[in-house]
């Protein structure tokens, strides 16, 4: 078939193929185009067709016959530039998508209206069919306003993260990207059956089969791995896969949490439950399907409750009660869970592996295989998104790894979008009851949380337990428990514990305040005893917002706007031994690290302090990450990255400049201790946890359609206190990612499951809804940069403070606006219009 | 490339492909269909001297939303389609494979299930958890229509083009079959649709309740054409999707708005029909909130 692609005529051989996306990546190797949904949703596979954007994955190959085809690769347009200067990206994996749809819109645009700014929601309508996992929302709005007034039509991109062209023009190779000589296709057989006992795994005479169950035999969920098997292309493994028989004696499934629902693990199957917890889950007691993780000082425990009760009793007006609920909210990163495996000549395992702790991957593969360290190479140059899901030895590396074995060659595993959002990570669902006491003084008295984590088959919830680290020293009892069914199980993401903790904790504080009359964030002020916070309660209350915002419950029209303010808490980590090497080479310092990109800009921050330090122009820096054989460096995990390799970066650098820029020179960095060093007294899976909290307020305007029940959020501040801020661009854009998954966990996400077979059946983009550029609000985001001086280079990181707390400033500003209060996440139209009409 | 005839892809005896935005998302990976694609029968809009128009099957979304003469004389028609999908979807899909679509419930969609829409005998999603059924009762099948252009066609009292068949009112080619979601048979060919000569002074809206700002599905959508003479209403079509397995004319509400009643008592008058599951109760609240928000769009102005 012949089609012009990037003014370059050419023929292709379809046959193999579905579809046109294919062709492009699997026959020209043009991977900018990403299949990342399979259904025309996410738009990460948009390209030019005669000029007009189209999403690649809906179109058979023949309907690029003769046409003319451009993609991300052969697009030379000043909205790329704009996308660069203005930060519009981070893991940049539906990046090039964007990019071809926003350069026909600005031709378009500029052709019809002059040199000037779209309204945005002009240019939201035009985006529509795209989104981004990362929520680099804000970014993108400017690139496009910018290159509609004509800013960028020559010169070049300043600005902007280090990668920011290459991910732009679609040349960043991702693991899904990979295809090595001779590689197969793995595809993954998973358990139809919520609870069973597998017995015989039949396949097809000749085929070389990986088991994947666990030791027992026993699935607990659908879609759990069963096996897998590869063929040399997608299809050929799919019809393979789907030829395989199991044979399932099935067993009673819980699928809710009642008391008596069917025993998920017995005693001694318990201890194979996995934790969705960062690193490992506190130990507990089991009743039924329902484990009690941890419970928080018995002594003043018994304090808060006895004091809750006789509140209780005497109807005392300071007791605030409420039950709050959370749904299971999914990672969902743009590029898929994706490994490409190859044992090479000298029996190295070389993996390249869409993850985010290249370090800790290689480890687990390393024990598992029983190679030495160094025998493990992982390659993960690009990563598209995590956000917690992509941690360790995943089971797409496992099975790429085992069936490369098995076949003596490369073999690729990518998850289909349907495996991503049934099995490849999930924030747990929860139910939080809250009681708070407050004294006649206004004080805290007590506080009492209970919370049922819900994560399948997994177990860890540690939700209530972190309210300990808030609101002063008043007796509380803080309970966790995991009620366990047979669901996919959940895992880390993005502050876990802290997003539905704080939705519940901080609508209730919200509340305390409301029935004292008392200002929300000057009762929280007296009861923060967290100073960096003080200096944001004092930026969030002289906020013309803030100030002007209406009397709660007071109007009666169709549109009601509120604005709600809330606090968050958490924690400092760090990896104590990371190091930075740099080595000379010629003219350019490479910097090198074990550590890897997923849209945090950590390649930035590193670039951006070698420059400081060794006064040096950008095209004289390398910064070599996402990839085993060097020093060790930090997982992209618990906002740890950029407070520990900062300083070692900045350690080498000095040392460079001390030693000289000769060619050929090498030196290490070193990430030295804190003044008063860690509240760990030695570190734990290489990580400590440093002295102090970081902390958040989010003050949020929304406006409430009581006709429709919907929710829109207009604008958000966002006030952070984590000290120093290494790189502007990417913190801003990542603390504005925060806050639009935020509002995604608030007001649209859901995992929802057939309560009969126990299948998700949001199994993709369009039933599983994350927010698109038109729900994205306008942010202001303010950095509070005191307070860190103790911490080697000043500050701490942002990922998970700057989202945790966006969800309840929602619930408080749909408060403000309509006098009904929001206890169960998301905050659909049906519960509002049920809610404000009651 | 030679384009394969009308009857050459019927005799195939296969699912015909279109734009390919559903059949594609639903099917991967699958070259199982005929794909009409490039059929000259099936394309352009022609315009008889009467004023009206003739869609061609082939037409894509995006062209109707964005024709100039269209939206002058079927404001209804472009609006909604202005307003369905996203760009790239628009660009793609086309009038008649958005009028023979399959529906989006979760349930069909997946694999895992079987259901009355692919040769089961049960719904699935009664004894399960469904978010956006039907809400006025229309057979066993919970699933509602997905065809936002089918809605604003029956607002026009449209006709279809059936190739071997000629000319069909749009509403007769869906009916509460559970397990169909248009009244095709197999082999036969949509090849356009006719609208009629357009009325003068009509003003129209289109409105979809979804949750997020943009790119959903519809919870309700409705469409109005009115046209006013003085402060009466002399011409009223009022149609709604996303409630009932086919879309719907509301003849109630135009009765009332012809007669003089306010919107919102008009408005009302669509709740009457519906027998809603609880969890589904809301989307009444939605269907009247709908119909208001298009009539008061129309006489806004």
């Amino acid at each position: 078939m012949k089609i012009t692609v990037n003014s370059v005529p050419t023929v292709v051989d379809t046959q193999e193929h579905d579809a046109a996306v294919d062709v492009l990546r699997e026959e020209l190797g043009l991977t900018g185009a990403k299949p990342a949904c399979r259904t025309g949703v996410c738009g990460a596979c948009t390209i030019m067709v005669d000029g007009t954007p189209k999403v690649s994955c809906l179109l058979p190959p023949e309907a690029l016959e003769e046409r003319e085809v451009t993609t991300a690769e052969g697009l030379d347009h000043p909205v790329q530039r704009a996308f660069a200067a203005h930060d519009g990206l981070q893991c940049g994996y539906c990046t090039p998508g964007f990019v071809v749809e926003a350069a026909a819109f600005v031709d378009r645009w500029r052709a019809e209206h002059g040199d000037v700014t779209p309204p945005r929601e002009t240019i939201a309508a035009a985006m529509a069919g795209h989104l981004c996992r990362c929520g680099a929302y804000q970014g993108i709005y400017a690139a496009i306003g910018a290159a509609c007034r004509g800013e960028h039509d020559d010169g070049h991109a300043a600005g902007g993260r280090v990668e920011a062209m290459e991910k732009i023009s679609g040349l960043a190779r991702y693991s899904t990207d990979i295809r090595l000589p001779g590689q197969l296709e793995g595809v993954i057989i998973r358990s139809a059956a919520a609870h069973a006992l597998v017995g015989d795994v039949r396949a097809p005479e000749g085929t070389r089969l990986v088991d994947l169950l666990p030791a027992d035999r026993t699935v607990r969920y659908a879609g759990q791995p069963v096996a897998a098997v590869a063929a040399a292309t997608r299809r050929e493994a799919l019809a393979l896969a789907a030829a395989v028989q199991v044979d399932y004696t099935e067993r009673p499934a819980a699928l809710d949490d009642r008391p008596g629902a069917p025993p998920v693990y017995d005693e001694r199957s318990r201890k194979q439950a996995a934790s969705s917890a960062e690193g490992f889950a506190l130990p507990g007691g089991w009743d039924g399907n329902v484990r009690r993780t941890s419970a928080f000082g018995a002594r003043r425990g018994r304090t808060a409750k006895a004091r809750l009760e006789a509140a209780h009793r005497a109807g005392d007006p300071g007791l605030v009660t409420g039950t709050y609920t959370t749904a299971v909210q999914v990672h969902t990163p743009l590029e898929p869970h994706a490994c490409v495996a190859h044992w090479d000549e000298r029996g190295d395992l070389r993996l390249h592996l869409s993850t985010q702790t290249v370090g800790m991957a290689a480890e687990a593969a390393a024990k598992r295989w029983n190679l030495d360290l160094g025998r493990v190479h992982i390659i993960a140059d690009h990563v598209g998104g995590g956000f917690g899901a992509k941690a360790g030895l995943t089971v797409e590396a496992i099975a790429a790894t085992e069936l490369a074995r098995l076949h003596a060659a490369p073999v690729r595993v990518a998850l289909s979008r349907g495996e991503e959002l049934t099995d490849a990570g999930s924030r747990p669902g929860t139910s939080t009851r809250v009681a708070l006491l407050v004294d006649e003084a206004g004080d805290l008295a007590a506080l009492d949380l209970d919370t049922r984590g819900r994560g399948g088959v997994a177990i860890g919830s540690a939700v209530a337990l972190l309210a300990r680290l808030m609101y002063g020293t008043a007796p509380r009892r803080l309970r966790d428990f995991d009620v366990v069914t047979n669901e996919p199980p959940g895992t880390a993401f993005r502050g876990p514990g802290g997003a539905p903790l704080h939705w519940a904790l901080e609508q209730a504080v919200d509340e305390a305040a409301h029935r004292r009359g008392e200002d929300p964030i000057a009762l929280r002020r007296r009861w923060d005893g967290n100073r960096k916070r003080h200096a944001l309660y004092d930026w969030a209350a002289g906020l013309p917002v803030w100030r002007d915002r209406p009397a709660t419950g007071s109007q009666t029209g169709r549109f009601r706007r509120g604005v709600g303010v809330a606090a968050a808490n958490w924690f400092y980590f760090l990896v104590p031994g990371t190091e930075v090497e740099l080595e000379v080479q010629g003219d350019v310092v490479v910097a090198r690290t074990t550590t890897q990109d997923i849209g945090t800009g950590v390649r930035t921050v590193i670039a951006g302090i070698l420059r400081e330090e060794l006064d040096l122009p950008a095209e004289r820096i390398r910064v070599e990450i996402g990839r085993t054989g060097t020093v060790p460096g930090p997982p992209s995990i618990g906002s740890r990255t950029t407070a520990s390799v900062g300083p070692a970066t900045r350690d080498a650098a000095r040392r460079l400049r001390r030693e000289g820029l000769a060619d050929g020179r090498k030196v290490v960095g070193r990430r030295h201790r804190d003044r008063r060093g860690y509240v760990t007294p030695f570190a734990v899976a290489g990580m400590a946890v440093g002295r102090g909290f970081s902390g958040s307020v989010h003050v949020t305007e929304v406006e409430v359609d009581t006709r429709f029940g919907t929710v829109r959020p207009l604008r958000v501040w966002g006030g952070i206190s984590a000290g120093r801020i290494y790189a502007d661009g990417p913190a801003r854009s990542q603390c504005e990612g925060g806050i639009v998954q935020g509002i995604g966990y608030a007001l649209y996400e859901e995992r929802r499951i057939d309560p009969v077979t126990g299948v998700v059946l949001t199994a993709n983009l369009e039933d599983y809804r994350i927010p698109g550029i038109g729900d994205t609000p306008e942010m202001v985001l303010h950095f509070h940069q005191e307070g860190w001086e103790h911490v080697n280079g000043q500050g701490v990181g942002i990922g998970e403070i700057s989202t945790i707390g966006v969800a309840a400033s929602v619930g408080n500003a749909v408060y403000n606006a309509t006098g009904w209060r929001p206890h169960d996440l998301p905050i659909r139209p049906d519960r509002v219009l049920e809610g404000i009409h009651r | 490339m030679t384009t394969p005839s009308l009857d050459d892809l019927a005799a195939l005896g296969r699912e015909f492909r279109a734009g390919g935005t559903d059949l594609m998302s639903r099917t991967v990976p699958s070259r199982e269909y005929a794909d009409l694609s490039g059929t000259p029968e099936l394309t352009g809009i022609e315009w008889s001297a009467d004023g009206s128009a003739r869609i061609g099957a082939l037409t894509t979304v995006a062209e109707i939303a964005e024709d100039a003469l269209i939206r002058a004389a079927y404001p209804a028609l472009a609006g909604t389609a202005a307003g369905l999908a996203t760009p790239q979807v628009r660009a793609a899909g086309t009038v008649g494979g958005n009028l023979l679509q399959r529906n989006r419930c979760a349930y069909f969609r997946n694999p895992a299930f079987s259901c009355h829409q692919d040769g089961g005998d049960s719904c699935p999603a009664r004894a399960g958890t469904m978010l956006n059924p039907t809400v006025i009762e229309s057979g066993p099948c919970l699933a509602p229509h997905p065809s936002s252009l089918a809605m604003a066609l029956i607002g026009y009292d449209a006709t279809a083009e059936v190739r071997g068949r000629g000319a069909v009112p749009v509403r007769d080619l869906y009916g509460d079959d559970p397990g169909a979601d248009h009244l095709l048979a197999p082999g036969e060919i949509l090849v356009g649709v006719g609208l009629p000569v357009p009325v003068p002074g009509e003003r129209a809206a289109y409105h979809r309740a979804i949750g997020r700002a943009e790119a959903e599905w519809p919870l309700v959508e409705a469409t109005a054409r009115v046209v006013v003479e003085g402060d009466r209403i002399t011409l009223a079509a009022v149609a709604v999707g996303g409630v009932a397995r086919t879309p719907l004319r509301l003849p109630e509400v135009e009765a009332a708005l012809l007669a003089g009643e306010p919107l919102d008592r008009a408005a009302a008058l669509a709740a009457d029909r519906c027998s809603p599951s609880p969890d589904a109760a809301y989307k009444v609240a939605l269907l009247t909130g709908t119909v208001l928000e298009v009539l008061e769009r129309c006489l806004d102005d």
